[in-house]
């Protein structure tokens, strides 16, 4: 009883907090930034069109997902729609807060989303991972490339870099030229998700994983592990001093002022080089997939998906809107507002292609189709805390790169309760 | 006063009337009451539910009573161990710091400040800004290859340093941006203080040939103790609830060297969803902060 009655508090306190969206037909949590933006102008365009009433509410990146989480949580109905990164999905999916999708597609005559959209693009809207049922739509798509200033990386005697050993080649010459103001290679060091997410590339291009195939054992205290490590450690020591508290904007802004030569990074800081106001590197950054180590080099696929809530009271209107603003038409105009698309029609559609500012398409496309999905774990925040320290603290030295990845063993271990 | 009939005749108050009268004190603080029950007894005694509970974020499964577990987990949790640790360090040197600053700045500039009142509105600033926007200002100026501080470090021919991302740095740095914002309360609090000393015990200690450190010592410090246990009192209790800065500037890291207390909670909280377990945390540093102030205003006497 007291449960319920705190429970209900909670719930009418939520919603009046967001009291505008109480009275809309479908209410949609997004991010800030471009992807966020880029929902809400097709939201407004489809209450236009549809007459009817969708509102919005965009918080920070951290804050979407705990909104979305206590939403959920709390079975509040408060969102309809949730625009999720997609390592949240085994979180949202698996603790009940998201809609199967199975039936609205039935409903609608189809049997899923069709073949336009990319493979990898589909596969983590599935959950378990491209085998269980639908239960979000991709929408943005976001997966790593490797930026770099092509002339430096000449005149260092890398033509075009297709491992990390070529990379590492390049940006040692680089940084020792540099005298302390210029670097060959920078990258996420920040405790957490930013240094987590520029070493899984590396980790999994030396043929390491978090876990095995079935997920029954930890597999980061391996020698393909201390193999990325290895790699990982001298990059770092090509890097600028500070990485260790580098998120990507630290990252894309040393690239844009031309005080660093190549890093991981997301596809919408391709719009930041090419703009004269924000680079002094208009022009001059290339990018390609990610390099190899051991194996194919593979980025991190970084999705915005929309996902239904289950405790949603506007279900069919929900499936409705996502149906409609994924397909090829709005995925086309959302890419014209920036955001990368997830449909192979739109990755190759002429009228963007041969602009200038699309002319990353190609790779990215090609990232997409090579890239990893974040372990999928319902704890996945809390595992990525806990590598993300480990990791954190071999950037900084305090611990040797064997520790780290002993220490993320046992952690990780802790947290999934495999052994 | 004579009185017309009409007037002088006394109206029959009704019962609810009467009543209201009656009741009128309680009435009247009823809406405090409720306000009160609402956002603080509600919230405290719910912290309490569910700090014996595990919650899960599945809202099918029930809540498992774990009874004291959830706070037996605290000994064992080594990043609570780091939390705390990084917690007490923080609390402890930078309010030291902002005390002794804002002590000094008071005596110095207290014979000053009505000519030069400004000054007084100059050096209040940081305090009434926004703690995000203390935290991004401060973010801007640490940032390694293009921040300010740097580039006078390089001017000067210094050695650059990264302040929020070399371990030995981040939580120096962190006090450095605190001290900035909170040293103005202090030195407020103080100049408050030092406007209400009485003249007499200094006139007499004068005549007595008392040094200027003799008067500080044994007049102005022992007046000043009620305002600097006040002041003490209010900056340890927000100093352990430290979030802001460390969230825009070093996310906890690098390697856990500026984790605090409240970073940990929030993050078992919403990012792990745990909400159980961060409830006994809170609950912990609820009771850490009893315990202190209870200590600390015996200590300074003043409950006299």
């Amino acid at each position: 009883m007291v449960r319920k009655f705190c429970l209900a508090f909670a719930v009418t306190a939520s919603a009046l907090a967001i009291s505008a969206s109480a009275w809309a037909d479908i209410t949609i949590l997004v991010p800030s930034g471009s992807e966020g933006d880029g929902l809400r102008a097709a939201a407004a365009d489809y209450a236009k069109m549809k007459n009817t009433k969708v509102e919005t509410v965009q918080a920070p990146y951290a804050n979407v997902f705990e909104q979305g989480a206590n939403a959920g949580a709390t079975k509040s109905g408060v969102f309809d729609i949730v625009l999720m990164d997609d390592p949240w999905i085994p979180f949202f999916a698996e603790n009940g807060h998201l809609e199967d999708l199975t039936s609205y597609f039935k409903g609608a005559g189809v049997e899923g989303p069709d073949s336009d959209f990319l493979s990898k693009s589909l596969a983590i809207c599935r959950n378990p991972y491209n085998s269980g049922p639908y239960v979000c739509l991709p929408y943005v798509g976001n997966a790593q490339m490797f930026f770099y200033d092509a002339a430096k990386f000449k005149e260092a005697g890398v033509e075009a870099p297709k491992t990390w050993d070529d990379v590492l080649k390049a940006a040692k010459a680089l940084t020792e030229q540099g005298g302390g103001r210029y670097f060959g290679y920078v990258f996420r060091g920040g405790q957490g998700n930013p240094v987590v997410a520029d070493f899984m590339p590396i980790f999994w291009s030396y043929g390491a994983d978090m876990f095995n195939a079935d997920r029954t054992k930890v597999t980061i205290d391996t020698p393909e592990g201390a193999a990325a490590m290895k790699m990982f450690m001298a990059l770092r020591d090509v890097s600028p001093k500070g990485v260790e508290s580098y998120n990507a904007n630290e990252v894309g802004t040393a690239l844009a002022a031309g005080t660093a030569a190549s890093s991981i990074n997301w596809p919408n800081w391709v719009a930041t080089f090419e703009d004269p106001s924000q680079s002094k590197m208009v022009g001059k950054i290339s990018f390609s997939p990610i390099p190899a180590g051991t194996k194919p080099g593979s980025s991190e696929i970084g999705h915005w998906t929309m996902g239904i809530m289950a405790a949603s009271k506007n279900k069919q209107e929900a499936f409705d809107f996502m149906m409609w603003a994924t397909t090829a038409e709005q995925i086309k105009i959302s890419a014209e507002r920036g955001n990368p698309p997830v449909r192979t029609s739109v990755f190759t559609d002429p009228e963007l292609t041969k602009q200038e500012k699309f002319r990353h398409y190609p790779v990215l496309m090609e990232a997409i189709q090579a890239s990893t999905p974040r372990p999928r774990h319902p704890k996945w925040p809390e595992i990525e805390n806990a590598f993300g320290i480990e990791l954190s603290k071999a950037v900084a030295g305090t611990i040797t790169p064997e520790e780290a990845l002993k220490n993320s063993q046992a952690a990780v271990e802790q947290i999934t309760g495999l052994k | 006063m004579l009185q017309t009939g009409k007037s002088a005749s006394v109206r029959r108050r009704g019962p609810l009337e009467q009543w209201t009268e009656r009741h009128l004190r309680y009435l009247m603080l009823a809406p405090t009451v409720l306000i009160l029950l609402a956002l603080t007894i509600f919230p405290s005694v719910y912290m309490f539910y569910a700090a014996v509970h595990r919650i899960s974020p599945n809202p099918d499964l029930p809540w498992e009573f774990v009874g004291i577990g959830n706070f037996a987990r605290l000994i064992s949790d080594p990043q609570f161990h780091v939390a705390l640790r990084n917690t007490a360090v923080f609390t402890i040197v930078a309010v030291t710091l902002e005390f002794l600053l804002g002590l000094g700045l008071a005596l110095l500039l207290d014979r000053f400040i009505r000519r030069l009142s400004f000054l007084k509105t100059v050096l209040m600033i940081p305090m009434m800004l926004p703690p995000i926007a203390v935290a991004i200002t401060w973010k801007l100026i640490y940032e390694p290859q293009f921040g300010v501080l740097n580039e006078v470090m390089f001017l000067l021919g210094l050695p650059v340093q990264a302040w929020a991302g070399d371990v030995n740095l981040a939580m120096f740095s962190i006090i450095v941006a605190d001290v900035w914002q909170w040293t103005p309360f202090i030195f407020l609090l103080m100049l408050a203080g030092l406007a209400s000393l009485p003249v007499e015990p200094y006139e007499a200690a004068a005549l007595d040939g008392a040094s200027s450190w003799r008067q500080f010592w044994d007049l102005t410090l022992p007046f000043l103790k009620p305002v600097i246990a006040i002041a003490l009192l209010l900056r340890v209790m927000d100093a352990l609830r430290l979030f802001d800065l460390v969230f825009i500037l070093t996310g906890g890291g690098p390697a856990d060297r500026t984790k605090v207390l409240s970073l940990y909670i929030y993050q078992v909280a919403y990012r792990f969803a745990d909400p159980g377990y961060a409830a006994a945390m809170s609950l912990f540093v609820l009771f850490v902060t009893i315990v202190l102030s209870t200590w600390f205003m015996k200590r300074m006497r003043l409950a006299e």
